[in-house]
């Protein structure tokens, strides 16, 4: 692949990739995240790389810089063989990878931080005075002016974000990785940061660029990977694809076959769930509401804002602003805190199953019971028997498997684990119930019965808001769409108006505005 | 860009065949040890020194043990409430025994008896509360919170007695109830094994034990739930705080004196019964009945050492050691079962 490529982008100078990658696979227990993946990148490229959330971006670049050791392929910087997973052996060869998640030192300083790991010494004594020559220099060269000895907790998270940019440059890369680096910035650090990067590519530097944003691709990269459920789909010239051909890549599944199994729309009953004003961390400034017996489905990027709302809006976190009301048979509740949002008949199934959602040392039937403690006690004391029916009972309803009540809910798949944290609520007949990406790491037996309860809780007349990333599921659950992008909603789609398209052009920021 | 990360490893990787519901569960060794190495290791121990250990058998000797072992049980049943709710132990159960030791004699003598324990109930009630919001509501550390209400409970009793000694009136109840053996188990058995029975039932058949153990496999998941989690934590620092109440008034019966300097190391040999029990440091998991053996095995160790004439600072070695042992076995056999 690499021969051809070489000749791709410019026909009249051939210019060697500096870094290839042939055929990556990276498998995470028996599913594989990569599949197959080569890329190729000369100097003075910026290569973008895209792909919707889990295509396998992440951990593609995380192979290149040698922090994930591939099941099979190899990477080569001009031509030769790196050691497989040796991030040492990477960064000599000259690849700098700056990380998704925030990896400096709030309590150290600017200079600290961008010679952490390789910090000058001088008789086993920190040598500052190169320490701050090394950090000028890198801050220079990205033009960026920072304080050198301002500790990194009193910056902005844009100037944080350049001096993890600057800490890459330090090492003197020939190849830097960027994984959404304009994930947490404003626009005009945005345009600030890929002029940085042109800058920086027109030196000699090949740049991969991993983003979501589908303007920022078609701003500053040359061509353009476009990844999917960990396999290589497609690389091509960015002056040969149009925005919207691009996001159809991304996406790629057959329409026509998820458009047909959309569900039927059912008439929506009273409004149960009510927000206006809604902001809070990430979260700025939302209004949503809610019927008896309709789906609400909530689209956007990983990040944009979708958990933290729904969190806010059940009190589950802290919420800056906003009034929410849950509405069941003409009794109107307002929602203050987290306990009085279950009080009122609200069901949360949250995000992060291990660690929010189940008590994986107890039993399938103490997770059951736990919020359906009252009526099963007496005087506070356990019912011991009837919570054995009552979990027997429902662990049948979700399809639990293998149907063992009394194992630790650990000892279960993801997909079984889902079913318990379900069934947990299902018992409190919610009038309301909000899921956040509920079919995350399940197998696609056990996905299709998720569907299934979720579709009858709605037929049954609860209200249900769904988040979720997995646009099929979006699709195929929601009778109104809305997508979030930045901590607002920037668009209402119809469910049966909107296809996968249609929702990543919003969630992506190529299109925008309401199309309901 | 703190996004995305943990969808792109898919983090929790499903096996293939969705049938196969449940993982293969490998013996893992540690964990046995952890777990039901205390049923042998005590029935061993006192083996061994029924036959080698002169005396160990008598019938005065094992009334000695029970004396011993009854306070220090007592406590530790209590505390074992803290430890399974993910709290790590209290330490001012130090504080609080000898509190409510000087309290029940210095009033008992003064004033009366009664006025003595109610005392000890309100000061039970406040450790509990001072505790358990500085943890439950605050999330302050457990261990740094308890060192520090240690130091203030201390300080405060030593204020208030001038750290004198006071004993109690010979032939008082209190000091009857402190002599009083049925065959060769003092009085102060009987407490122990009531209020192990009382708190088993509170831990396994109450909605509040069951929140506690719930608290501490998943505080995040519980809260989720819609519980009041702080409520819990209160819950269970007050309860322990009653097992101190009560081993401060046992411990007073017993040498029908009392003196804030009485309770010393409570703290440690408690955490020793609950832990060698079985009762794990990560919480989510343990008894109090394990407590109770744990009990048992610590005090047969310890009266062991004094009967072979090893003194006060080898069975402070011993505790110590046990502690690193057992904490050590426990976090392994959670490695090993994870990995």
């Amino acid at each position: 692949m690499s021969g051809e490529l070489t000749t791709e982008r410019t026909p009249h100078t051939v210019v060697a990739p500096i870094i290839e990658a042939h055929d990556i696979v990276k498998r995470f227990g028996g599913v594989a995240a990569v599949d197959g993946v080569s890329i190729a990148v000369p100097p003075g490229e910026v290569h973008g790389l895209v792909g919707e959330n889990g295509a396998g971006k992440s951990t593609l670049m995380r192979v290149l810089a040698g922090i994930l050791t591939p099941d099979n392929g190899s990477v080569l910087v001009d031509g030769e063989q790196l050691e497989a997973g040796s991030a040492r052996s990477a960064l000599e060869a000259g690849i700098s990878l700056v990380h998704q998640e925030l990896s400096l030192v709030p309590e150290m300083t600017v200079a600290e931080n961008i010679n952490l790991g390789f910090t000058p010494t001088r008789a086993g004594f920190t040598n500052r005075r190169e320490q701050r020559r090394i950090a000028a220099e890198a801050l220079d060269e990205i033009n960026v002016s920072v304080d050198l000895d301002e500790p990194i907790a009193r910056l902005s998270v844009a100037l944080r974000q350049f001096v993890e940019i600057a800490r890459a440059v330090a090492r003197k890369p020939r190849i830097l990785i960027l994984d959404e680096p304009t994930a947490t910035l404003t626009p005009a650090e945005t345009d600030y940061l890929l002029d940085m990067l042109q800058r920086l590519a027109e030196r000699g530097l090949a740049i991969i660029y991993i983003s979501h944003r589908i303007p920022e691709i078609f701003r500053i990269c040359d061509r353009v990977t476009v990844l999917r459920d960990g396999k290589h789909v497609e690389t091509v010239d960015i002056a040969e694809i149009r925005p919207n051909e691009l996001v159809s890549k991304m996406v790629g599944r057959d329409l026509e076959q998820d458009l047909q199994s959309h569900r039927e729309p059912t008439a929506p009953g009273e409004v149960v769930l009510s927000a206006s004003g809604i902001r809070a961390h990430g979260v700025n400034g939302i209004d949503l509401t809610v019927r008896a017996g309709e789906i609400v489905g909530l689209g956007g990027l990983v990040g944009a804002g979708r958990t933290e709302l729904v969190r806010a809006m059940i009190g589950a976190d802290v919420r800056s602003a906003g009034d929410v009301t849950v509405a069941v048979d003409g009794s109107v509740r307002r929602i203050n805190s987290y306990q009085s949002a279950v009080a009122s008949g609200v069901a949360y199934i949250p995000e992060e199953r291990r660690t929010d959602g189940l008590a994986l040392t107890m039993s399938v039937s103490d997770n059951i019971a736990l919020p359906n403690r009252r009526r099963l006690s007496r005087n506070g004391v356990l019912l011991f028997g009837r919570i054995a029916e009552f979990a027997k009972r429902l662990a049948h309803d979700v399809g639990l498997r293998p149907p063992e009540i009394r194992r630790a809910a650990g000892d279960f798949s993801g997909g079984n684990q889902q079913k318990v944290v379900l069934a947990k609520w299902l018992g409190r007949e919610p009038d309301l119930i909000i899921l956040d990406e509920p079919t995350r790491g399940v197998d696609v037996g056990a996905k299709v019965e998720i569907h299934r309860l979720v579709k009858q809780l709605a037929e049954n007349g609860a209200a249900v808001l769904v988040v979720s990333s997995d646009l099929p599921e979006l699709l195929e659950l929601s009778d109104v769409i809305h997508v979030v992008r930045d901590g607002r909603i920037v668009g209402t789609l119809s469910g049966i108006d909107a296809d996968e398209q249609s929702v990543m052009s919003l969630a992506s920021g190529e299109a925008s505005g309401s199309a309901a | 860009m703190t996004v995305e990360s943990t969808v792109e490893v898919g983090e929790t990787p499903e096996p293939a065949d969705p049938e196969v519901g449940v993982e293969q569960q490998d013996f893992n060794a540690l964990e046995w040890v952890s777990q039901q190495g205390v049923f042998v290791f005590t029935a061993l121990l006192l083996i061994f020194a029924g036959i080698f250990i002169d005396g160990f058998a008598s019938v005065d000797n094992i009334t000695d043990v029970f004396n011993r072992a009854a306070p220090i049980g007592i406590v530790a049943v209590g505390m074992t409430f803290v430890v399974i709710s993910a709290n790590y132990l209290d330490l001012s159960v130090v504080a609080q025994v000898a509190t409510s030791a000087v309290l029940l004699i210095a009033v008992s003598n003064s004033y009366n008896m009664l006025l003595g324990m109610a005392l000890g109930l309100l000061v039970a009630i406040v450790y509990g509360i001072v505790n358990g919001v500085a943890v439950g509501v605050f999330r302050a550390n457990a261990v740094i919170v308890t060192l520090s209400t240690t130091f203030v409970g201390l300080g405060l009793l030593r204020w208030a007695s001038g750290g004198s000694i006071y004993f109690g009136d010979p032939d008082g109840v209190i000091a009857t109830f402190g002599s009083t053996e049925i065959g060769p188990f003092p009085l102060a058995m009987l407490v122990l094994i009531l209020v192990t029975l009382a708190m088993h039932f509170v831990l396994t058949n109450t909605t509040f034990g069951f929140l506690v153990k719930s608290f501490g496999s998943n505080r995040h998941a519980t809260r989720l739930a819609g519980v009041n989690t702080p409520l819990v934590v209160i819950g269970a620092f007050t309860v322990c705080a009653f097992g101190a109440m009560l081993g401060g008034w046992v411990l007073a019966a017993f040498s029908n004196t009392a003196v804030s300097s009485m309770s010393a190391g409570f703290d440690f040999e408690a955490l020793a019964a609950i832990i060698v029990g079985g009762t794990s440091v990560f919480g989510g998991k343990g008894s109090v009945l394990r407590t109770l053996l744990g009990v048992v095995f610590v005090s047969a160790l310890t009266n062991i050492m004094v009967l072979s004439g090893y003194g006060f600072g080898y069975q402070q070695m011993a505790i110590g050691a046990l502690i690193v042992l057992a904490v050590s076995v426990d976090a392994l056999a959670r490695k090993v079962g994870r990995s």
